[in-house]
């Protein structure tokens, strides 16, 4: 049962958020990667919606299956590149920036060694662009449809 | 000092998108007063000095009592927010911690009852805007603006 269908309640920030949207996606940054970056974020957020979405999405790019389901634990599994590994830490770390406050030297340093400086700020805010849309449909109670 | 990345000067283009959300934000009606509060109590849990500073100053210059930001972790214990404001922070930190719980019905439900729909939506924007803000400026270590 949806709470509020935040898109009719509010068409600003839904064209507000459209435009912050395109502005990631049109950064230069590889899709691939910034598709990664949103399904690990709403694994955490445990974000149903947006796993839904994005997973599909991934997966309709040309994704392989086993890299989204063993995303939970990149860390152990050899299917990420460094430049995927730097960028799943930096999720990691901001997603959940209440528990430590802070984004750790070791793991900012490893995604700065990846990334010129244009691709991680873009980086960021793919990460928090998901975060955002994570918190609207979690809390709006947004549920998929089953394909 | 820092020498992590300033997104303003790294990915210009991004930063105005973020920026034209907060406009939405801000123009929505819901009353400054209240974003105020929301923006303190997301930036006290996700430890944002930058924010708090900013957000702090920005309260007090709009006529916010000092004590009520100083005891703000601490609202539930008090008679000093009245009804709207105390379900706002209740939902502001039930979204800022989403991770952990989701929002409850009972927090839904009591932020519903307070704020008609599209000063509900506009909130969740808000309440989802400020961490992401928070996530970018813990991220690069920006430096409270100290007077």
């Amino acid at each position: 049962m949806v709470r509020i269908n935040f898109a009719e309640a509010f068409p600003e920030g839904q064209k507000a958020m459209y435009g912050f949207a395109r502005a990631v996606h049109q950064s230069g940054l590889e899709d691939s990667l910034i598709q990664l970056v949103l399904t690990r974020a709403s694994q955490i957020n445990g974000c149903a919606w947006c796993l839904d979405m994005h997973t599909r999405d991934a997966m309709k790019a040309g994704e392989q299956p086993i890299r989204l389901h063993l995303l939970h634990a990149w860390r152990e599994a050899p299917l990420y590149n460094e430049r995927e590994r730097a960028a799943l830490a930096l999720t990691e770390s901001m997603t959940l920036i209440a528990e430590s406050k802070r984004v750790p030297d070791d793991i900012y340093n490893a995604a700065a060694a990846q990334f010129s400086e244009r691709e991680l700020a873009a980086l960021m805010l793919a990460i928090v662009e998901i975060n955002t849309w994570n918190r609207l449909a979690i809390t709006a109670e947004k549920s998929p449809v089953l394909a | 000092m820092t020498n992590r990345i300033k997104l303003y000067e790294a990915f210009p283009e991004g930063l105005r998108a973020m920026g034209g959300v907060r406009t939405a934000v801000d123009d929505s009606g819901l009353e400054t007063s209240l974003i105020e509060l929301v923006d303190a109590r997301a930036s006290q849990i996700n430890g944002c000095a930058f924010c708090l500073n900013m957000h702090v100053a920005s309260a007090l210059k709009h006529g916010e009592n000092e004590m009520r930001l100083l005891v703000l972790p601490a609202w539930r214990e008090t008679t000093w927010f009245t009804e709207r404001e105390r379900a706002a922070l209740a939902l502001t930190e039930a979204m800022t911690l989403i991770a952990d719980g989701h929002v409850p019905d009972a927090v839904w439900e009591a932020a519903a009852e307070e704020f008609e729909e599209r000063d509900l939506a506009a909130l969740m924007l808000a309440i989802s805007q400020i961490n992401a803000w928070n996530r970018l400026q813990v991220a690069t270590e920006a430096p409270p603006r100290l007077e």
